[in-house]
């Protein structure tokens, strides 16, 4: 196991670093002149060349390029914004928390929520209850998590005033910031959880194995848990995988809705300002935290499945196991 | 003589099998109710859109200051926006950018996936190796992100949207189109098109993709519904379609600022898209049923 994870790690590397290239190479053609950006358009033109020189702007694209990397990777510098010269990487370090807090609470309100849903509707297929779940969750694939922010703020903070509709605030109470972006976030995976849970739980739940427990006399709701679901989970954990990069993706307009200073809103607004650095290193900062969560869902892969966990046991291990057989 | 009647023979009972895929899918999807009313829901969006400057009253960008914020009537349906707009109008209108761009990207993207995913899964080794670690490093960035990206560099507007919500559904489809070629292209009748000598070419485009394509369809169905809303989505944070082009996302967009005061700005715009991407969902949950091998019997 530990062999797989340092492989897993170890493969991140290149991924990264493609990234890198990637983003860096796009940015570079953004319209529009840096120095002329970061010193404004009544600029001299030799105070103009000075800070292309600065920049290294003149230095062709290979010497900059690997300038980036060696920059982003040994030294941990991301550079500064161009508007407000900040470092990024101190901003990042302070907003990523933030994004990360609100994808982790609305994955976990969404799977929370949305495999007991699909559970019951597998559990009375055909029911009422199967209706109303897929109904409840057709709704919520076609709304749009933006849209469904606003209703929420409409409904909340302005007809009912129980929640804030921006900002974030600090200790216990800064919980109530992330309600209503986590709510409005969550529709869309809840929805898809709770459908994936459902097809998956239907596929298992004529096997003869549930039959065999069933007439060994276990309780219904063991039979429910422990084996049919432990065997449908593979499918819904494949789910909450897609569901993490879309949430990472859908937080970053919900951000900026709710005005919450995290990395969506942070990237979005350096888009708006021209700030490009802010958005190279928004994105590759972005880009690492996905492939970690991606990697501790193929890790939650291998602890379900021991079929999986046995194929990256160590090979010594597995000779033995040959030898026993 | 004989021959020649062999001949007919086979060729019609061809032509009869394959009128009869078609029809099976079809006959199998009108049976499913609630898929047709996906249908039925898309054909009168289309047709609504289409047929805005005769449905309407008032051109998108007509604005009559009287009626500024005004609540929905008789004389607005959905009533009117901060410049006096008749919501309803642009809402229509808004359908032919929405469901057009959504159109064209999935369709941008099907062509460009096929393309990427026949050629890796059907060469496999270095080729597909290439291809997959690309794919991989296109993948590791969150698709609204890379849209995001993309749309910087590119500027906002129609064309930029539609190839920033593309590029970010090529691997979905590329992906998916390998991995049925690779279990398809050790198949029986592979090895026959090789054996007589078939073009590489052919084989893929004229053997192997017919029997490929049918989660292809049910993905790209599925995907103009996503693609509605990720255009909705960048328009509303002010990188896709630009006002005063009443893009249903851009409406929202503007709506934003009113939501104090005049909630009825958010609530139309929202519900045409919800209603466009769950009729396509209706939709595409159907034809999957349909082109289902597995429920054939």
């Amino acid at each position: 196991m530990l062999r797989y994870i340092v492989k897993r790690l170890l493969w991140m590397i290149p991924i990264i670093l493609g990234v890198t290239i990637l983003v860096f190479t796009m940015m570079i053609f953004c319209p529009g002149d840096p120095a002329e950006i970061i010193l404004g358009s009544t600029a001299m033109e030799a105070d103009l060349a000075a800070k292309r020189v600065e920049l290294g702007l003149d230095k062709p694209y290979l010497i900059r390029l690997a300038t980036y990397i060696s920059d982003v990777f040994f030294h941990f510098d991301l550079g500064v914004s161009w508007i407000t010269n900040v470092d990024i990487m101190s901003t990042i370090a302070d907003r990523m928390p933030r994004t990360l807090i609100l994808a982790v609470v609305t994955l976990v309100i969404a799977f929370g929520l949305g495999i007991p849903l699909g559970i019951t509707a597998a559990t009375h297929q055909n029911k009422w209850q199967d209706h109303v779940s897929m109904v409840l969750a057709l709704i919520g694939v076609a709304i749009p998590n933006f849209w469904l922010a606003l209703l929420l703020i409409i409904l909340f903070s302005v007809k009912l005033g129980w929640l804030p509709a921006m900002g974030v605030g600090t200790g216990l109470a800064g919980i109530q910031y992330y309600i209503l972006p986590a709510l409005a976030n969550c529709a869309g995976a809840l929805a898809n959880s709770a459908r994936q849970t459902r097809s998956a739980m239907l596929d298992v739940i004529r096997a003869d194995y549930i039959t065999t427990a069933r007439s060994k006399g276990v309780a219904e709701r063991q039979v429910i848990i422990k084996h049919a679901l432990k065997n449908a989970l593979l499918p819904i954990i494949t789910t909450m995988g897609i569901s993490f990069g879309r949430m990472l993706g859908g937080a970053m307009i919900i951000e900026t809705i709710f005005s919450l200073p995290g990395m969506g809103s942070y990237i979005i607004g350096a888009v708006n300002n021209r700030d490009y650095p802010i958005v190279q290193g928004g994105s590759i900062m972005l880009a690492i935290a996905f492939s970690i969560a991606m990697l501790l869902i193929d890790l939650l892969y291998a602890a379900v499945d021991p079929r999986i966990k046995a194929q990256y046991a160590s090979s010594k291990k597995r000779k033995k196991v040959k030898a026993v057989a | 003589m004989r021959n020649t009647m062999i001949n007919n023979l086979t060729k019609s009972n061809k032509k009869h099998k394959k009128q009869s895929e078609l029809q099976r899918v079809i006959k199998q999807l009108k049976k499913n109710k609630i898929a047709m009313l996906g249908l039925y829901i898309l054909i009168v969006e289309i047709i609504l859109a289409a047929l805005a400057p005769y449905i309407s009253r008032y051109g998108y960008a007509e604005m009559d200051l009287t009626a500024c914020f005004a609540t929905p009537s008789f004389k607005h349906f959905f009533g009117c926006d901060d410049m006096g707009r008749d919501i309803f109008s642009r809402v229509l209108y808004g359908g032919r950018y929405s469901i057009s761009i959504g159109i064209i990207a999935v369709l941008i993207a099907v062509v460009v996936g096929i393309c990427i995913g026949a050629v890796a899964g059907y060469f496999g080794g270095q080729v597909d190796n290439i291809f997959m670690r690309i794919l991989d490093v296109v993948q590791a960035i969150p698709g609204m992100l890379l849209m995001i990206v993309i749309s910087a560099v590119l500027g906002p507007g129609f064309m930029n949207t539609i190839i920033a919500l593309s590029v970010s559904t090529i691997p979905g489809m590329a992906r998916m189109l390998r991995a049925q070629m690779m279990k398809e292209r050790d198949s029986e009748y592979i090895e026959a098109a090789k054996s007589i000598n078939c073009s590489q070419f052919s084989i893929i485009f004229q053997h192997l993709l017919p029997n490929c394509i049918s989660p292809l369809i049910v993905q790209a169905t599925m995907g103009v519904a996503q693609t509605i809303t990720l255009a909705a989505g960048l328009s509303f944070i002010g990188l896709g379609v630009q006002p005063p082009l009443p893009e249903w996302g851009a409406m929202l967009s503007a709506a934003r600022s009113y939501i104090r005061q005049s909630p009825h700005l958010v609530i139309f715009p929202g519900l045409a898209i919800a209603v466009t991407v769950l009729a396509l969902n209706l939709l595409g949950d159907g034809l999957r049923d349909a082109l289902d091998p597995k429920l054939k019997n």
